[in-house]
């Protein structure tokens, strides 16, 4: 019952926290990074487990049913492990320019990856709210870490409450699934379904848990907060945001639409379609305006989680080996997204780091006093614009196979096209920031900036190295894909 | 489920009594004693001496650090009575793994303290 | 005996709650409607779970799980609308507009 190798991972992490608090505790205030650095240790000490557990194949089962380590699960925990470490890397420079605590937000960032870790196993509505709400509650501190800027205040407070809003309606949700099934563990709600698929408070629990999802992966018209809480929190938290915790909420509904509710897909795929095309649309539509690179982020991360739900919600529709496509093609892009928004939000904070600013039209003129700077931004934005041969381009690929799997389907076509638009319209904000770091001329007096640290530098380096070999090469992350896609039929 | 409920009659009649009770005592009280109402009497009370400023202050915000490492180990106890319930059928194993999950509980309060979260002065 | 009295009386306290949430200016009037919500879901889940005579008492550890997690998130809301407090003299999330689309 208890599976000591399988468990392996949380254990080393929760370890990892102790150390972190104990280094916190223990060195000089200036040797504080010491904590990050065993994080990031730790992080990739529980890696290696899953290596070994990946060796060993197989899926196993914990607890009832209720934690289940799968290639899924061991896919999604890597991602999220990588994933904390480059948020670390870039987080560190960031904190040493600041007066804030170091120790304690090492800390909470490796809660949150526990958080991720947990919900990538959880196939329990119990263990699934749990982990959710680890990786919520450190986030909720983190977006307010600048104690005295009133915008990271203001990031912080509304992220709280439409957090713990959205956390209410989810919990509602899954206490009318499961008085309706009468189970909590996602296999046997899923046996229970066809008994009560017509039951109101069964189709209205699982739009609830929808609804708390939507919040979680800000999915249009749950979606107001993020562009304000990235924009206040502090830039590394708001790049953990967009893919730590948007990534967690993703896993999250990807699992438990796909196994607890895979008899209820004719509730759930209309739904998420709505969603998907609203979503993708104004986010990508609102991104237009924006004068602010971070807040253009935020909405550009709102139009990608649009992205993520097209194949998703065409499962309604599919059967078999489409239906496995359909899931492939949401993972992967959530697998090749991950990786480029942190390139994206990396290259952001070094940059806001050596212009001072985080304006577009104050980075006028970057690709002439620092090149590197603008190539790696111009890369980064590429890839998440979708352009040849970067990463970007190999995920939306996938999406638009995926969610074309059934050439006749009608509802899936328009939403193709949909998403096509959509590609278009992002490439125009992409490409305006674009232009200002490349085409217009430098300002007079160039900005004073401070030198690119190493940690940063590592951060940016790891992330260009994935955002381009999985371009040139998709096969890399298609593989973990591809091993993850059993997931989609039970 | 009737025995049940006559568990309750006699909680209920025993809760009476002590109302009943109560009310004799104060209505005694209030038939006997002389009433003499005057301003000194209307003051809050202050050990005797002359009260300073009003009955509504604002409790200093420190107390919030108390409240919240209180509330840690208040919400503590939710896990640990039905851990206790079962504790006989789960063994030692259960055993071990509460000292655990109490000592990282203890780890955040060491973490509390040496942060000098609890001194009053600063 | 029904459950449906519970549900009735779960569902009205989460509208409740949706309500305050909505209305509300002050945040910690905010936080304590949330607050109705999750005491709507305990509600929910205590009644699903001796409606359904689970031998696991699903519903009951549910309830216990949401109090704790409800106590950690008041925890971490109350630092915040302090830290607020604190900086703006004021914890009216009306006030909280210096970010707009």
């Amino acid at each position: 019952m208890f599976d000591y190798h399988a468990l392996l991972p949380e254990f080393i992490l929760g370890a990892t926290l102790l150390v972190v608090l104990g280094v916190d505790l223990l060195v000089a205030p200036r040797r504080r990074w010491l904590a990050g650095a065993a994080g990031i240790v730790g992080l990739l000490a529980a890696g290696v487990p899953l290596l070994t557990l990946a060796g060993v194949g197989g899926t196993r089962e914990m607890f009832a049913g209720s934690y289940v380590v799968d290639d899924f699960a061991l896919v999604v925990k890597g991602l999220f492990l990588v994933a904390g470490a480059i948020v670390l890397l870039a987080s560190m420079s960031y904190l040493r320019g600041d007066r804030y605590y170091e120790g304690e937000y090492y800390f909470l960032i490796l809660a949150s990856i526990a958080g991720a870790v947990v919900m990538a196993s959880a196939r329990d509505l119990i263990t699934m709210f749990i982990g959710l709400e680890l990786v919520s509650a450190p986030a909720f501190l983190l977006a307010g870490w600048r104690k005295g800027d009133l915008r990271s205040n203001e990031a912080s407070l509304k992220f709280f409450l439409i957090g713990v809003l959205s956390s209410a309606v989810l919990l509602f949700g899954m206490s009318l699934v499961y008085g309706t099934t009468g189970e909590s563990t996602f296999t046997r709600i899923a046996g229970a379904t066809a008994a009560v698929s017509g039951e109101s408070a069964f189709v209205l629990g699982v739009l609830f848990t929808l609804v708390g999802f939507g919040f979680k992966i800000a999915a249009v018209p749950f979606h107001f907060w993020a562009p304000d809480t990235y924009q206040g929190a502090p830039l590394p938290v708001a790049a953990y945001l967009s893919v730590g915790s948007k990534g967690a909420g993703v896993v999250g509904l990807l699992t438990i639409c796909y196994s607890a509710f895979a008899g209820a897909r004719d509730v759930w795929g209309p739904a998420l379609w709505v969603l998907a095309a609203l979503t993708m649309t104004v986010g990508n539509l609102t991104a237009l305006r924006q004068s602010n690179v971070v807040r253009l982020l935020g909405y550009s991360s709102v139009a990608h989680a649009g992205f993520i739900l097209v194949p998703f919600a065409m499962a309604a529709a599919f059967e078999g080996p489409a239906l496995e496509e359909a899931f492939f093609g949401s993972l992967t892009y959530l697998l090749v997204y991950a990786f480029m928004n942190l390139g994206a939000f990396a290259a952001v904070i070094a940059i806001a780091e050596r212009t001072g600013s985080r304006e577009i039209d104050d980075w006028a003129g970057l690709a002439r006093y620092s090149p590197t700077l603008a190539t790696l931004l111009g890369v980064f934005f590429f890839s998440l614009a979708g352009i040849p041969p970067l990463a970007g381009w190999f995920a939306k690929f996938v999406m638009f196979k995926a969610v074309l799997g059934d050439p006749g389907n009608a509802w899936g076509v328009s939403l193709a096209v949909i998403a096509a638009v959509n590609a278009v319209i992002a490439l125009f904000f992409y490409a305006r920031v674009l232009k200002a770091a490349f085409m217009d001329p430098a300002p007079e007096s160039l900005p004073e900036g401070a030198p690119l640290s190493r940690p940063l530098a590592a951060a940016l380096v790891i992330t260009l190295a994935v955002t381009l070999a999985a371009g040139f090469y998709p096969q890399l992350l298609a593989f973990f894909g591809e091993a993850a896609r059993g997931l989609a039929l039970p | 489920m009737a025995e049940y409920f006559q568990d309750y009659i006699t909680v209920a009649v025993f809760a009476g009594f002590g109302a009943l009770l109560v009310a004799a005592a104060v209505g005694v009280g209030w038939l006997l004693r002389p009433s003499r109402p005057s301003a000194a009497k209307a003051t809050a009370y202050e050990c005797g001496i002359d009260p300073v400023g009003g009955g509504w202050s604002q409790t200093h915000i420190r107390y919030y650090i108390f409240a919240l490492l209180f509330l840690i180990f208040d919400v503590e106890a939710a896990f640990i009575f039905p851990w206790a319930v079962r504790l006989e059928q789960l063994g030692l194993f259960a055993l071990v793994e509460m000292v655990i999950f109490i000592v990282i509980l203890l780890a955040g309060l060491v973490y509390a303290i040496r942060k000098g979260v609890l001194k009053w002065e600063s | 005996m029904t459950v449906n009295q519970f549900l009735i009386l779960g569902a009205l306290l989460f509208s409740l709650g949706v309500y305050g949430v909505l209305v509300r200016r002050n945040a910690v009037a905010v936080l304590l409607s949330i607050e109705l919500m999750l005491a709507a879901v305990n509600i929910n889940l205590v009644a699903f779970g001796s409606l359904l005579g689970d031998t696991l008492h699903t519903g009951h550890i549910f309830a216990l799980f949401v109090i704790t997690v409800a106590a950690a998130e008041v925890g971490i809301g109350l630092a915040i609308v302090i830290l607020i407090f604190r900086n703006r003299s004021s914890a009216n999330v009306d006030e909280l507009d210096l970010m707009k689309w």
